[in-house]
């Protein structure tokens, strides 16, 4: 009989006591794996957060207690620990990932990596960092009732980034601006509207109507008719947003008509749209604000949440016009050039996406939702819930002993499905597959070809869009392969900003070109080939080209489960392989880029 | 005992729905308010029952008594993290009390430094749901017996090192609702003019559907009959841990405990004993469940507390709030292998 410690080993506890591992993030996930990791036996662990506890963590970030709300996840967490396990060495770093200070270095520190993350960015970011360093990592995700479990180790299996996954959802501008058809894209509209009035003018986020819609027009000469009067039509576009707004005093009465009534006879003029589509109904303030004063207020019966209920249309006329007043009163007293940022949690900023929303929900005849359900949406929330993230919590550790014990072959990625499959199976574990040999981030010289437009392509585009969001890169330095080495984009500060607003092609960038980009801290060189095109579908920067548009990866074939416990079981038919999906509601993916939970998971 | 009645006092706080946001938003107001009106019974505070108190707490039923008769030892600090380690010798649910009660002021968290087996029937009769941990066979059926004429839904778990099980006894008759997404009517042409265009199916479109299920007892599920034709056919596809489950629960019947690494060696020995004396009670044979497992039913592994624990608490969410499918009746976890099955034990 061995000597245990416990229920391990005696070795195996002696390894963990002295091994250094890492967790990036202390939130859902979080708190179960460091509770996990000290009564497992770990000693020494760093845990890493830029995050501060919310109210609604309290449903399952256990560390965290309503005194705690406003403080750093990492450091109350590391003091919760303390307070079961006082011999624990924790350090707890209330920063981002994705500071240069955690450099291949730091990672190279570790035996093992954990992320407890809720957002694609960083993942390709510590992916890329444990590719660098050579140190295993443990990737995870929850969402509602459904997570997964699964071991990263260069070489030896898939990296995070070597399936493609698809790339947030993003409407045309024409639907937002024009002809919405579902309630979503009135919420990113009332968004963009946000940004307009009170925050960042963002020239990818206008509202008003998109003169040069290809729909709306009976030819193509018409459609530049329509584009050329606009720019002199003072109502439509001639000074932004944000300007108007001021101009009125960010009147509420004014504001409202301009939105959603004379905006909407506008696009009413355009007539070839509402052929085949239920025409807007415009909305008239005065007329709404004598209606609804002569309507009684109803009892409003407080049977489910306040916010779940939906109001009537002269309810988010005042709930718009109080939502302004109150955002109008913030920026005042934020001061000149002031910004506001919108959050789902200030309650004045969703109060007003609730009502802007709403109204062009009921213009477009659509049914109202109530400020609960317009919340998930904007918001992008996840629904989540302590047990599903103690499971996988659970998995994470007990994939992290045999990363630990040096059992690397028995590793397994494991879904946990919300009901049995079809084999009884509510745990699925599955052998993880080699590395891509194509893959662009994990491949020995990684090469992509990426279609775009090297007329209309600025290098900032390249930079943003491409590079950091597309391919994850954090800090990119980019040169030609033109034979002269001519650098394009520098990571340090301000060295190349002058060449930002300027064109691929203006450096001479052409069909077949090929670009050298460089992270350093990821360690990471993409080579880009360029492939010159200029029929890309309207709204569409750039397409990379390989990309499975817009749906999972088929599922691999020869995918077996880790042998069944079932006694003598031999199934003939394998099970296929699960396929990741990305979409953890069914429809509320990151529309926006400001994180939210990406989860991998499947129902099988 | 619960029905298909909403809960009394419909008003759901501030506090509560700002707390609660995240899980209100998966399954729904009348789950949350009918968690909020549940009272549970949770024996035993070792590292399983630490996981569950904790996802029971957190998610928001009216009460939960912890019941345990033992002491904090050096074990327990190691196993369960509501236990301070200033605590030894304490009893394990009185030690387990403050912080727990720090999970979620807005339960009603209470300990209780007694055994199970002393309890009369009637203290088991005032829970909507009981949940058994570190107890023996003979008093897990005994309790479920009496909990289920009363409509009390009753739950059985332990973890043995690697290995964890689950089991659930909803009763004959247990009434439950699933969500389903809304059929939509194809849209006929209007009447004036232009067509209008379809908007697409709203995804907050469902419809709750009413299911029932039936669950048979603890005793029927762990004495089935594998000499009958039918059982040996079925062995096949029978997961091994059910055998290992009997062979475990045999042992603390014997020895009062569970395997324990201070006794190891002669456990050891033990368990390969009552290994081969259950298989073959039942007309099996030994080699069904092989040596292996001995190595790997020690102790209490945190990590697979966390696993069970959180199914075990899902489940008890589940049926206090009668909402989604029950996992019919046994889960088995394998932390060796990471499988985790849910199967069916008893008559059909």
């Amino acid at each position: 009989m061995v000597q245990l410690v416990g229920s391990l080993r005696k070795e195996v506890a002696e390894s963990l006591s002295t091994c250094r591992v890492l967790v990036v993030g202390a939130g859902g996930i979080g708190c179960e794996l460091l509770k996990n990791l000290v009564l497992t036996g770990f000693k020494n662990i760093e845990v890493i957060d830029l995050d501060i506890i919310d109210v609604s963590n309290l449903n399952r970030q256990f560390l965290f207690q309503k005194k705690h709300v406003g403080k750093s996840k990492a450091q109350v967490a590391k003091e919760s620990v303390l307070q079961f396990c006082p011999t624990a060495n924790i350090t707890a770093y209330h920063d981002s990932i994705m500071n240069p200070d955690y450099n291949v270095e730091f990672f190279r520190n570790f035996m093992l990596v954990m992320n407890a993350l809720d957002n694609r960015a960083a993942r390709n970011h510590v992916n890329r960092m444990c590719l660098a360093a050579d140190i295993p990592l443990i990737e995870s995700g929850t969402a509602g009732y459904l997570g997964q479990v699964t071991v990263i180790k260069k070489g030896l299996t898939e990296c995070y980034e070597c399936q493609p996954k698809p790339t947030q959802k993003t409407f045309p501008g024409c639907t937002i601006r024009n002809t919405p058809s579902e309630p979503i894209h009135c919420i990113v509209w009332a968004k963009y509207l946000f940004n307009q009035l009170f925050g960042e003018e963002d020239a990818d986020q206008e509202v008003s109507p998109d003169t040069a819609d290809p729909e709306a027009s009976w030819n193509p000469a018409e459609t530049e008719a329509r584009a050329m009067a606009s720019e002199t039509d003072g109502d439509i576009k001639r000074v932004s947003t944000k300007e108007w707004a001021r101009s009125t005093g960010y009147d509420p009465a004014k504001l409202f008509n301009k939105l959603f009534k004379d905006d909407i006879m506008y696009l009413l003029t355009m007539d070839k749209l509402w052929k085949k589509r239920k025409a807007p109904l415009p909305l008239d303030w005065h007329q709404l604000e004598s209606q609804g004063s002569r309507r009684p207020q109803g009892e409003v019966k407080a049977v489910g949440l306040k916010d779940q209920q939906v109001l009537g249309v002269w309810g988010y006329c005042q709930l718009f016009q109080h939502s302004i007043e109150t955002l109008r009163s913030e920026l005042q007293e934020k001061g000149d050039g002031a910004e506001l940022v919108w959050d789902k949690d200030d309650a004045p900023a969703l109060d007003f996406v609730t009502a802007a929303a709403n109204l062009r929900m009921h213009i477009f005849s659509m049914t109202m939702k109530s400020r609960f359900d317009i919340k998930s949406m904007a918001g992008n929330i996840i629904p989540a819930i302590a047990t599903t993230n103690a499971i996988i919590a659970g998995l994470i550790v007990m994939e992290g002993l045999k990363v630990v014990s040096g059992e690397l072959e028995s590793c397994r990625t494991i879904f946990l499905n919300k009901h049995p499959n079809l084999r009884k199976k509510l745990l699925v574990p599955c052998i993880l597959d080699p590395p891509c040999a194509n893959c662009y981030v994990c491949a020995s010289r990684p090469e992509v070809t990426v279609k775009l437009n090297v007329l209309k392509t600025t290098v900032l585009a390249l930079q943003d869009r491409i590079l950091k969001e597309r391919f994850g890169m954090v800090a990119p330095d980019v040169n030609i392969e033109d034979g002269k080495g001519t650098i394009l984009i520098s990571s340090e500060e301000g060295e190349t900003d002058a060449n930002n607003g300027k064109f691929l092609s203006d450096f001479g960038i052409r069909n077949g070109s090929r670009l050298q980009s460089d992270d350093f801290l990821q360690d990471y060189t993409l080579l880009i080939n360029v492939l010159h095109a200029e029929d890309l579908e309207k709204d569409v920067e750039f397409e990379v080209v390989g990309d499975a548009p817009d749906k999972a990866p088929p599922p691999p074939s020869n995918q077996e489960d880790a042998s069944s416990i079932a006694n003598g079981n031999k199934d003939s038919a394998q099970p296929l392989r699960p396929r990741p999906i990305m979409d953890p509601s069914g429809d509320w993916t990151d529309w926006f880029g400001t994180g939210g939970c990406d989860a991998r998971y499947c129902n099988s | 005992m619960i029905d298909m009645i909403a809960k009394e006092d419909p008003i759901i706080s501030e506090e509560e729905a700002a707390q609660y946001d995240r899980q209100i938003r998966l399954w729904g107001l009348d789950a949350q308010k009918r968690l909020r009106g549940s009272r549970v019974l949770l024996v035993g505070l070792g590292g399983l029952g630490a996981e569950v108190a904790k996802n029971l707490i957190l998610a928001g039923v009216k009460g939960l008594t912890m019941l345990d008769h033992e002491k904090v030892s050096q074990e327990s600090c190691r196993a369960q993290f509501l236990v301070p380690v200033t605590a030894q010798g304490e009893n394990r649910a009185q030690a387990s009390l403050e912080r727990a009660q720090y999970l979620n002021p807005m339960v009603e968290v209470r300990a209780q430094a007694e055994r199970a087996e002393d309890q009369p029937d009637d203290f088991f009769l005032q829970f909507d749901a009981v949940c058994l941990t570190c107890c023996s066979r003979d008093l897990m059926v005994r309790v479920d017996q009496l909990c289920s004429k009363h409509n009390i839904k009753v739950f059985c778990g332990n973890v043995y090192g690697y290995y964890g099980y689950m089991f659930s006894d909803l009763g004959p008759e247990y009434n439950y609702v699933e969500e389903k997404p809304k059929m939509v009517k194809p849209s006929g042409d209007t009447n004036d003019g232009p067509k209008a265009k379809k908007a697409k199916v709203d995804p907050n479109e469902t419809t709750m559907v009413k299911k029932t299920a039936s669950f048979c007892s603890l005793k029927e599920a762990l004495e089935v009959d594998w000499t009958t034709e039918k059982a040996k056919a079925g062995l096949k596809r029978t997961p091994v841990d059910y055998f290992l489950l009997h062979v475990l629960l045999k042992f603390r019947t014997d020895k009062g405990r569970d395997p324990a690494p201070q006794s190891s060696g002669e456990d050891a020995r033990l368990l390969r004993q009552i290994r081969d004396d259950v298989l073959e009670s039942m007309g099996l044979n030994r080699e069904l469940l092989s040596d292996d497992f001995v190595s790997y039913c020690f102790s209490e592994m945190a990590p697979v507390c966390a696993v069970v624990g959180g199914v075990l608490g899902q489940e008890v969410v589940k049926a206090l709030s009668q909402r989604d499918a029950p996992h019919k009746n046994i889960f088995f976890f394998d932390g060796r292998k990471g499988n985790g099955v849910v199967d069916y034990f008893g008559p059909q």
